[in-house]
């Protein structure tokens, strides 16, 4: 009696201190992280509102002496060479983007609610065929998308990556908004329809706006892959005033110096869109990306 | 309101057929159950009607016109759905406003049949809420509202109150024959709670299998099921089938139980045996037809119990005889234990005979 009474607190402390020792592994873990993604950033924005000179001094200064907004200047001021650039740039890319973005939405929408909806032939098929292309990398279909590019004279036109992009966010995107509609009751398009709505109506007034939070989220999906890109842009473009930011950034590299704070401002404004999105979306992306997989 | 005629609808998946050559006439303001166990077609037959799923075959008349080809919108029907289907972006009032703007009424028309129809379902305070901010009773409430506020020709429900909890089925249940008493309304109403079905409707339609079983009042169908499946499935507890051997001798004609034991028939019940197309006879009788005796009395035959349940009011003894399981019921008075020797006398007045082979109800002519 009295050896059990003495060896079960001793147990319980024990797996206590346990649990406590892998919360303490954890914490340790997710600090390193942080320190491992933020760094880099903070590094990057430090660097941008440096001077020239003092980017390139060694031992680096962590805090610059004079801080400038020099490089944020040129950049965004269209009277300048390179600001014109830039700014063609970023037109660029949030042309490519947005486009894409909208595209895969219109595709993706009517697709994942057919195959959430209607049975058909081969659907099962299609549906899984739809995830063939991502399981390559997608390197691979550098150079066959190429020669297609090349054959259907779309080389050097924005519609090349705009096509590219949809193909690769497609899938997912599909995947994303199927689990969305399946969890939409199917009597909630039945009652619309017995209330005197058209099935198109019951799919505009009542299944759309349930599945917003799908839709969002797929959209920042393509957004983001498309803003990043940069294997195919650098292949399917070489005309200047056509590159995308992530390869036109490339071009602050130059023989004899880099501008580094050049360099950094431009990352930094590269990566303010899909940050700002992210952060004001964020609640329908985590929503969006857990809701497939609970059934209510 | 209107009648609605089906006329041998047929609805086939591939080979499959889940409704199988199905007529009825549901007349004018009349209260219709579909009833029947899960997958016996009687949700697919109400889809069929509300035009959810096309037809394979046959037709379906709304009023007087037949609606086979019409999309659901056009068919003048209300549905209420199982899980209620209300609209969750959509406060009660839009919800209930829903399809009168689907059907382009003036604003202020329908914002007097919303409040009218919140005020006859008393549900005026909650017009604001969203659904998820309800209870189960009240969202059925809404659900219900939103199909009368259009005033339809028919009202179909499915299964409407079988998410409810046992004493707000009971009282929604009421509240819905009640409903029907006041609009007069045409009501089709699926369930596979056959008390639901006795309680509320003027006429039930037994399915089973995609095939139209019977179709009468409920206490026709109570009194004089067509066959063993419909005597199994309305009463409850469920009438007790017995397989016996029927056989004749010295113009008596004599049931035998797999025991040996042997019950004389009635000469009337003798003319039903007659009937049958093999010496297989199936003797069916509800619990409380059934008299127990702790003693052997003349017509009784012996059995022995097997579980006892009293519930109050009656207890219910369960007792094998002939390799089926009996449902007698007794004055709670009345002390049975289980394993104890009873025996049981039929009334013949009352009980049911089904022939062995088809199943079907023997008749005496």
């Amino acid at each position: 009696m009295s050896t059990i009474a003495e060896t079960a607190p001793r147990a319980q402390t024990r797996r206590r201190m346990r649990v406590d020792g892998w919360r303490w592994a954890g914490r340790i873990f997710l600090v390193f992280m942080l320190l491992y993604t933020a760094l880099p950033m903070i590094w990057m924005l430090i660097t941008s509102i440096k001077s020239g000179f003092a980017a390139t001094q060694f031992p680096p200064q962590w805090w610059p002496d004079e801080p400038t907004l020099a490089s944020y200047q040129k950049l965004l001021d269209p009277q300048n060479s390179v600001g014109q650039d830039f700014l063609r740039f970023f037109w660029n890319s949030l042309f490519v983007s947005t486009v894409t973005t909208i595209l895969s939405v219109i595709v993706a929408v009517p697709a994942a609610y057919a195959f959430s909806r209607f049975s058909f032939p081969g659907r099962n098929f299609l549906f899984f065929a739809v995830l063939l292309r991502n399981m390559f990398p997608a390197v691979i279909f550098l150079v066959p998308l190429f020669i297609l590019m090349r054959a259907i004279g779309l080389i050097n036109t924005h519609g090349s990556l705009i096509l590219t992009y949809l193909t690769f966010g497609l899938p997912l995107a599909i995947w994303l908004l199927k689990g969305f509609y399946d969890n939409i009751p199917v009597q909630l398009e039945q009652a619309a329809r017995i209330d005197g709505a058209t099935r198109f109506q019951a799919f505009i007034m009542i299944v759309m706006p349930l599945s917003t939070p799908g839709i969002i989220a797929t959209a920042i999906y393509s957004f983001i892959g498309a803003w990043n890109e940069y294997i195919y842009a650098y292949t399917f473009l070489s005309k200047n005033e056509q590159l995308t930011l992530p390869v036109g950034i490339q071009r602050f590299f130059s023989e004899n110096t880099t501008d580094f704070p050049g360099l950094m401002a431009a990352s930094f404004m590269m990566s303010v869109p899909v940050v700002v999105l992210f952060l004001v979306l964020q609640r329908y992306f985590v929503r969006a990306l857990t809701e497939g997989a609970v059934k209510h | 309101m209107a009648h609605v005629v089906l006329q041998d609808l047929v609805k086939s998946y591939g080979g499959f057929k889940a409704v199988n050559h199905v007529s009825l006439t549901v007349n004018d303001g009349e209260f219709v159950a579909l009833v029947g166990p899960s997958g016996c077609g009687k949700t697919t037959t109400l889809n069929l009607v509300a035009g959810l799923t096309p037809i394979t075959s046959g037709d379906i008349i709304i009023g007087e016109r037949v609606v086979n080809d019409l999309d659901p919108k056009d068919r003048d029907i209300a549905m209420v759905f199982q899980n209620y289907a209300l609209y969750p972006q959509k406060s009660v009032y839009k919800n209930l406003a829903f399809p009168l703007q689907m059907r382009k009424l003036p604003r202020d028309e329908i914002d007097k049949k919303v409040k009218e129809a919140a005020r006859v379902l008393d549900m005026t305070h909650l017009l604001e809420r969203k659904p998820r901010e309800l209870s189960g009773g009240q969202q059925q409430r809404v659900a219900l509202g939103r199909a009368l506020v259009r005033d339809p020709a028919v009202f179909l429900m499915d299964e409407p109150l079988s998410n409810l909890d046992a004493k707000l089925r009971v009282q929604m249940r009421s509240e819905i024959k009640r409903f029907h008493q006041d609009l007069k309304a045409t009501i089709i109403y699926v369930t596979h709670d056959q008390l639901e079905a006795v309680t509320m409707a003027d006429k039930m339609a037994v399915m089973n299998g995609g095939y139209l079983q019977q179709y009468d009042s409920p206490a026709q169908v109570f009194a004089h099921p067509v066959n063993m499946f419909v005597a199994s499935f309305i009463g409850s507890p469920a009438m007790s089938l017995i397989p016996l051997q029927a056989s004749t001798a010295n113009g008596n004609t004599v049931l035998t139980g797999a025991e040996g034991w042997r019950l004389e028939l009635s000469p009337r019940n003798a003319q039903k045996v007659a009937k049958a197309t093999t010496r297989k006879v199936v003797l069916g009788a509800r619990h409380s037809t059934i008299k127990l005796h702790k003693s052997a009395v003349p017509g009784s035959v012996p059995a022995k119990a097997y579980t006892v349940e009293p519930t109050g009011d009656v207890t219910f003894v369960q007792a094998f005889l002939s390799g089926a399981i009996v449902n007698v019921s007794v004055p709670p008075n009345i002390a049975v234990a289980p394993d104890e020797q009873i025996w049981l006398e039929f009334d013949q007045e009352r009980m049911h005979l089904f022939d062995g082979e088809t199943e079907m109800a023997l008749k005496a002519n």
